[in-house]
């Protein structure tokens, strides 16, 4: 058989790499040189590849693209009892019940967390005075009153800058035109304090008509600029006004709700809950249009996108319409608290600082989102209110928040686990693209449009295969097929020969024998019955060992271009 | 009614109004940009235009003093556009809502920037000394003051360059091919980046000399900005977004409206009868004035 390479040592124990020993399988038959073990020349262990292939350099994390929920126990019986809202049908929680596959056990996915954050967070704010520090206490007490009416006026702003899209800035023009006219009427007329939100209610609507009424011709910035532009008209004409205290800075002395007999703590105590009390109506007033038929038609007909909403039979102008009245209405009556609340009103609320302050509230929150109106004022109202030490800087901090959140953000706080994950889903796709080598592997969009899933590890493991059955090629190994191209050969040429021989037969390498122990050429199969061979080269072996070998040079040669 | 002198006066308004609001509109039409940073910038460059005068103005002639200052103002709302372009426009240019973004971007860029003014140079407001001297002349039986004249030549002198130059030169060619079509202007090589700052670095340029310029009648404080910037975006809107004529139009109503309102019913009601012109304007062409005389990019 083979003689060893010469530049090898004789084989021990210590040196397997360098020269290995054959056991010939076929020893136990005899036959003629049938030895128990013969010396090969050094190849690569295959297991050593497949060992590497598992040992992969990418963690294999328990993250993907699939979410994690907490699965509860449920009860077959239990099916149906679903908690709801009284005489609607809806459920407070949405939980989809299901039967594990695996354990055939009944479960329940709580799909929406949601109203479980709203109840904790609620809740957080109502116990909230009770952990308040004493030493800040009435600065906290009366922070947390302002930001639950800036909340109120910003879930009703919402409305229209989300769900209506529609980016009005004439918002503080109503608070401040109804708290104005309902502290003037407290005063001149001796208004009772709940007559106030009724009264700022209607100033609201009267305001809600007049400001819709453009919102159906106009669109963009030309309507932003005309909302600005009748806030602005709103705070010369109350500031030069005499009748509105134009000396003063502002409008005070309406009756309130607050009894004066109270001690101040008491005092600042109602405020703050009956302030919560507000954010919350005006928690349910957002619920009531966004997440019914007004919001579900405002949001099919976003700015610029009203010709096919249109197209489709949805009567977009009437719903703007609906919307600015109802939020309106609800910003008047806010206007009318206000004014019970802090005994009348400054002219600061129609001042552009306010605007930009709430326009930074909606944005740091995120637009479109109930949860984002509360969560952002409450940013801007503690920055504002309670670190007043830090004078200047603490309208400069909100700034800086502000455009971080706008360079960075998509939709604001809200929006960061959506864009994270549309980042994630990113990054990994590109990683495995990254991953995925050319003639081996199937591209990721190729691997789902294929059907037959074996076909995609097939192509990866005759990737890795053919990878490994290079590295054999030797001219030791050439040598050896050209000596001996049929029987028994050493462990490498053998892995190669069984590679050759196990492919599909369309263009397969045959010999056809032109002259008989005389001249041969090699063809390629076609692989379909009845259509002839081609000839490949025109080159003819004079003898079948000799074109054996003009073969598997050719196979050689192709696996290597592969 | 005193006609020349509320004429003379709605020129010399005008001629500041225009100036801002086509620094506004030429900043939107090109890059897209709702710049409501122009305030920030505006008082800006009143306080670098004053900081000129007391610093600089003290080793140069007696002559080039005005010129000194206007340069100086300008130059730093020169630098001020800049800036604005480098945190509002270039990290979000290319992202998903890009101008409602971009428009809070500078909203915040002029809270910031107030801030920053008010902490740096405290609420006192400064003066600046006249710059085109206080000699007056007699024209129809008018008696103009030097600062009106030189509010009117410099302005008008300042647009004609910078008109003349987006027509004639290079970069205003690409300014004006990113003006009417952003995407083509950069498949055949324009740079939206490199473009955004010449255009930032020209509209800053503008309402620095605005801001030298109104300076000569109003102090300099940190929030004097607002009103001129809410009238400059007015003005624009008024005369559509992104139309040169259609702001000049526009400027020249207002201005016309504000003298005629501060003669016939007195100054306190001026941003009253304004606003409510822009807003009928506004109703009847939803567009802008420019509507009638080119397209005016849509929002």
């Amino acid at each position: 058989m083979l003689s060893p390479a010469p530049n090898t040592t004789t084989p021990t124990e210590g040196s397997e790499d360098d020269v290995r020993i054959w056991r010939n399988p076929l020893t136990a038959w005899g036959g003629a040189g049938a030895e128990p073990e013969v010396p090969t020349i050094p190849y690569k262990d295959p297991t050593e590849i497949w060992a590497e292939t598992r040992k992969s350099g990418v963690p294999l994390l328990p993250v993907g693209r699939l979410r994690y929920y907490y699965k509860w126990p449920g009860h077959g019986e239990k099916l149906w009892s679903k908690l709801r809202y009284w005489p609607t049908r809806r459920r407070i929680l949405h939980v989809r019940g299901e039967y594990n596959p695996k354990t055939l056990r009944r479960e329940k996915t709580i799909v929406d967390k949601r109203p479980i954050w709203w109840a904790l967070g609620l809740l957080a704010l109502a116990l909230a005075p009770f952990a308040f520090p004493a030493s800040q206490l009435n600065t906290l007490l009366a922070a947390g009153a302002f930001f639950g009416i800036y909340a109120a006026i910003n879930l009703c702003w919402m409305l229209v800058l989300g769900t209506a899209s529609i980016f009005s800035l004439a918002t503080y023009a109503v608070v401040g035109t109804a708290a104005f006219i309902t502290t003037w009427l407290s005063i001149s007329l001796g208004l009772p304090w709940w007559g106030l939100p009724i009264i700022g209610s209607a100033i609201g609507l009267v305001f809600g008509v007049v400001i819709a009424i453009p919102a159906t011709r106009l669109d963009g910035f030309y309507y932003s600029l005309l909302t600005l532009g009748l806030n602005e008209l709103c705070r010369v004409y109350f500031v030069q006004s005499k009748i509105f205290g134009s000396a003063t800075g502002g409008l005070y002395g309406a009756d309130t709700y607050v009894p004066k007999s109270w001690s101040p703590f008491d005092q600042s105590m109602l405020g703050y809950y009956a302030a919560l009390m507000l954010m919350c109506g005006a928690l349910l007033l957002y619920r009531m249009v966004d997440g019914r038929r007004l919001g579900r038609i405002l949001r099919m007909a976003p700015e610029k996108r009203e010709a096919f909403a249109e197209a489709t039979g949805v009567d977009f102008r009437r719903a703007r319409i609906q919307v600015f009245v109802v939020s309106s209405i609800a910003l008047g009556f806010i206007g009318g608290f206000y004014a019970a609340h802090y005994r009348g009103v400054g002219f600061s609320i129609f001042s552009f600082d306010t605007v930009l302050l709430g326009l930074a509230m909606l944005v740091i929150g995120g637009i479109g989102r109930a949860e984002g109106a509360v969560v952002g004022t409450a940013v801007v109202v503690f920055l504002d209110k309670v670190l007043i030490s830090w004078g200047p800087l603490r309208l400069f901090a909100i700034g800086i928040i502000m455009l971080l959140v706008v360079l960075y953000l998509r939709n604001g706080l809200f929006g960061i686990k959506q864009q994270f994950r549309a980042w994630r889903d990113k990054k990994k796709s590109e990683r495995r693209s990254a991953r995925a080598e050319k003639g081996g592997e199937m591209l990721p969009e190729e691997a789902t449009e294929t059907s037959n899933k074996d076909l995609v590890y097939w192509r990866r493991y005759d990737k890795i295969q053919r990878d490994y059955l290079k590295s054999l090629v030797s001219s030791e190994l050439i040598e050896e097929h050209k000596s001996n191209p049929l029987g028994q050969h050493s462990e490498a040429l053998e892995r190669l020969l069984l590679y050759f021989r196990r492919q599909p037969l369309p263009d397969k390498y045959a010999i056809q024998v032109v002259q008989p122990f005389k001249a041969y050429r090699i063809v390629a199969l076609s692989g379909h019955r009845g259509v002839p061979p081609r000839v490949v080269e025109d080159k003819l072996y004079p003898s079948q060992d000799e074109a054996y070998h003009g073969v598997f040079m050719r196979r050689v040669q192709d696996l290597l271009e592969s | 009614m005193n006609w020349p002198y509320v004429i003379s006066n709605a020129i010399v308004l005008a001629c500041i109004y225009g100036t801002l609001a086509i620094g506004i509109s030429i900043t939107w039409s090109s890059l897209g940009l709702l710049n409501l940073a122009y305030g920030f910038i505006f008082a800006l460059s009143g306080y670098g235009a004053w900081l000129t005068s007391q610093y600089v103005v003290a080793v140069t002639p007696d002559a080039l003093r005005g010129a000194m200052i206007l340069a100086g103002g300008v130059a730093t709302g020169a630098l001020g556009g800049v800036l604005v372009c480098a945190l509002a426009f270039i990290p979000v240019h290319d992202k998903p809502n890009f101008t409602i973004r971009g428009m809070i971007a500078t909203l915040a860029i002029s809270l910031m920037g107030t801030q920053l003014l008010l902490w740096w140079f405290g609420p006192r407001s400064k003066s600046l000394p006249e710059i085109f001297g206080a000699s007056k002349r007699s024209l129809f039986g008018l008696v103009l003051t030097a600062d009106k004249i030189g509010n009117v030549i410099v302005s008008i002198a300042m647009l004609l360059i910078v008109l003349t130059w987006m027509r004639s030169s290079r970069r205003g060619l690409e300014i004006r091919a990113m003006m009417m079509n952003p995407h083509a202007a950069s498949i055949v090589g324009i740079g939206v980046r490199r473009t955004s700052f010449y255009v930032m670095a020209i509209t800053g340029g503008l309402a620095g000399l605005s801001a030298v310029l109104l300076s000569q009648t109003y102090y300099i404080q940190p929030f004097n900005g607002l009103t001129p910037m809410i009238k400059g975006v007015s003005i624009a809107l008024c005369g559509g977004l992104g139309s040169v004529p259609g702001a000049v139009i526009a400027a020249l109503l207002l201005g016309f409206n504000e003298a005629m309102t501060s003669v016939a019913l007195g100054g306190q009601y001026v941003l009253m009868t304004q606003f409510l012109l822009i807003i009928l304007i506004i109703l009847v062409r939803p567009r802008g004035i420019a509507g009638l005389l080119d397209k005016a990019r849509e929002a």
